[in-house]
């Protein structure tokens, strides 16, 4: 290879790895920052919002991967497995911590009375959709590390169950983006 | 039929099952959250029924930490009790067809459409605006 090939290809690697990380870090802050908002609840703001946000990032990187997966070109498994096992943790502390701003969400005076005595339907609609459908990325992520654990990298064998495997990553991925914006939509209209 | 095999003939069928994937516990692992999933509506449901149903449905859900409470730190309410029978479906499911299909290959390409399909009618189901008339028609039929 041309020095000067080399050296372009090294120069596009570095700025896609600073791009990923400075737009994680921009990213993190919409809910890192939440950690100083004047409320008695940040603490379960900003942890929610961190883990949200990074299962959001995660899974979307790990759609990439989900597409691999779907045209069953090589796939480094070894790899795969423990990024998607670090996805199901991360959603697993988003479902936590989304149960523990949800109290304060329903208390006294809080975004829930706010709402309904306001506008309602973004309680009974929006809100009655977004707190259940949130639980549903941590399960199907699980079922896909599960899956490719279980099976070793014997799996390369089975087309049909690599597919499965990244049919589950765009539906975790689907209804993380539903429960994100939906989260942000009812944060945004009145914060906890 | 094995006692009239040689030995080599039963050494190759025994590597060959070893070998063989069987997409029985992919299968449990779908199905089982599928389940999850649909407890969480119906118990949600049932839950908006009445007071009392409400307070049945939240009655599973006292263990899990912020379940109950009032003032301004609040709490999940029955929320709690709709998680705790979906965890209790969705495990017992996974660990009773895992043991069940093991040793089993069941089509995953059959598998899929309907459990794509079941998302998608379990996702509609929490859409109160959609799934609201369907209750009225239950509530209708069956008092």
């Amino acid at each position: 290879m041309p020095t000067d090939q080399y050296l372009q290809g090294q120069l596009a690697k570095f700025l896609v790895r600073t791009q990923a990380i400075t737009a994680l870090c921009i990213l993190l802050a919409l809910a890192g920052l939440d950690f100083f908002f004047p409320t008695n609840y940040h603490l379960q703001a900003g942890i929610h919002g961190i883990s949200s946000i990074s299962a959001l990032v995660l899974g979307t990187y790990l759609t990439h991967r989900a597409y691999a997966l779907i045209r069953g070109v090589h796939i480094n498994f070894h790899s795969l497995r423990y990024w998607l096992m670090g996805a199901t943790a991360i959603n697993f502390l988003g479902a936590l911590s989304g149960n523990w701003i949800y109290m304060r969400y329903r208390g006294q005076d809080g975004p829930k009375d706010w709402i309904l005595a306001n506008v309602p339907a973004f309680h009974n609609y929006l809100m009655e959709f977004k707190e259940f459908v949130s639980l549903f990325p941590f399960p199907l992520m699980l079922a896909g590390s599960f899956i490719l654990f279980y099976y070793g990298d014997a799996i390369r064998e089975r087309r049909d169950l690599t597919q499965l495997v990244g049919i589950l990553i765009l539906l975790a991925w689907l209804f993380l983006l539903l429960g994100f914006v939906a989260g942000l939509t009812l944060a945004k209209l009145r914060f906890v | 039929m094995s006692e009239f095999q040689s030995p080599e003939e039963q050494s190759k069928l025994e590597s060959t099952e070893q070998e063989t994937l069987f997409s029985g516990p992919a299968i449990a692992a779908t199905v089982s959250l599928l389940l999850g999933f649909y407890t969480l509506m119906i118990t949600h449901h049932i839950s908006r029924l009445s007071k009392e149903m409400d307070k049945f449905i939240h009655s599973y859900g006292y263990w899990i930490p912020g379940s109950t409470g009032v003032g301004p730190d609040g709490s999940i309410g029955s929320y709690a009790g709709k998680e705790a029978l979906a965890l209790l479906v969705w495990g017992l499911s996974w660990t009773i067809f895992h043991l069940l299909w093991r040793k089993q290959d069941i089509s995953v390409r059959g598998w899929l459409p309907i459990f794509l399909g079941g998302l998608l009618l379990v996702s509609l189901a929490f859409i109160h605006p959609i799934i609201d008339p369907f209750i009225l028609l239950l509530i209708d039929v069956f008092g």
